[in-house]
């Protein structure tokens, strides 16, 4: 493993590791040339940005609300064949 | 929502409740009071399985047909569920199984019908006639273009295998751990980290190539 290798991880390498760097799971000296890269990096830095985003989709809405009948006529269904009863 | 069955309900996420022991009790009581339980269990938790199916498959009909399949073999298997499993971790487990089933289905349907229109094809001369083999009934949704990086996330999350889509859906929406996302979709820790890994990894991509053919339209390459 050549010196520039063990100092600095190539994009590539980086963008493998979000998934553990999110985690929290990177040990110390992988986080080191993690960070280092990413403090360099720009692209990466928008990645991880993403990364991020993706993994977190609790702020924004992804469908269409669902048609509130939906849930009458799955109801409506299951009374049908005496799962649930009236009301 | 109605009264809920539980008395003291503190539990603020629904699901919470229905996997308390006391709830699975309820529900095997037998008679109005299972009945009246496994009502209240449909409204708390329909949209969400509803909301998993829909990821899956491309009509909503077709989503609520395996949701309401699943309530029923949920019903039909509830005497042999041994908890060993939180009761939405199973009922996602059954869920995914219906929705295998009518992805194979709906697979045959369709060589079927390119078989029977091949074969009507060979004897006909005039091609013209020709109509798409199925029906386009993308969700609405999918027709409204908003230029945000939230919608290009929500088209990418669209965009993505099953297999990966269902483990997203699972970890990231609903919150699931690993082992429970494991578990209701049959397949190991390792490989639900990875298929989660790629969902995302997809996703940014799809997100970074959109964001370039904004830049430069009919520029994007991947």
């Amino acid at each position: 493993m050549s010196l520039f290798y063990a100092l600095y991880y190539p994009c590539d390498k980086v963008r493998d590791f979000a998934y553990d760097y999110l985690e929290g799971k990177l040990g110390l000296l992988t986080g080191f040339r993690f960070k280092r890269h990413l403090r360099g990096c720009e692209e990466c830095q928008e990645y991880i940005k993403l990364y991020r985003m993706a993994a977190d989709p609790s702020k924004f809405t992804f469908e269409n609300p669902l048609p509130s009948e939906f849930l009458d006529h799955t109801l409506q269904f299951l009374k049908e064949r005496g799962v649930v009863g009236d009301g | 929502m109605e009264t809920k069955p539980l008395q003291g309900g503190e539990r603020s996420d629904p699901f919470a409740e229905v996997n308390a022991p006391e709830f699975l009790a309820r529900l095997l009581a037998g008679g109005r009071e299972s009945q009246r339980t496994f009502g209240w269990l449909v409204k708390v938790t329909h949209d969400r399985f509803l909301a998993f199916a829909r990821r899956s498959l491309s009509s909503l009909e077709e989503s609520r047909e395996v949701v309401q399949e699943m309530y029923l073999a949920v019903h039909k298997g509830l005497p042999k569920f041994e908890g060993k499993s939180k009761l939405t971790t199973w009922m996602y487990s059954l869920l995914h199984h219906k929705i295998c089933d009518c992805i194979a289905e709906k697979e045959r349907s369709r060589e079927e019908m390119v078989e029977s229109h091949e074969a009507q094809l060979s004897t006909e001369t005039n091609v013209d006639s020709w109509q798409p083999l199925t029906a386009w009934d993308a969700p609405a949704d999918r027709v409204l273009v908003r230029a945000s990086l939230e919608t290009k996330i929500s088209e990418a999350v669209s965009a993505l295998p099953v297999a990966a889509r269902e483990v997203y859906h699972l970890r990231d929406v609903e919150g699931l751990s690993g082992d429970e996302a494991a578990e209701a979709l049959g397949l190991s820790s390792a490989n639900v980290r990875v298929q989660l890994h790629r969902a995302r990894r997809l996703i940014v991509e799809h997100v970074q190539e959109s964001l370039r053919s904004d830049v430069i339209p009919g520029k994007a390459t991947r």
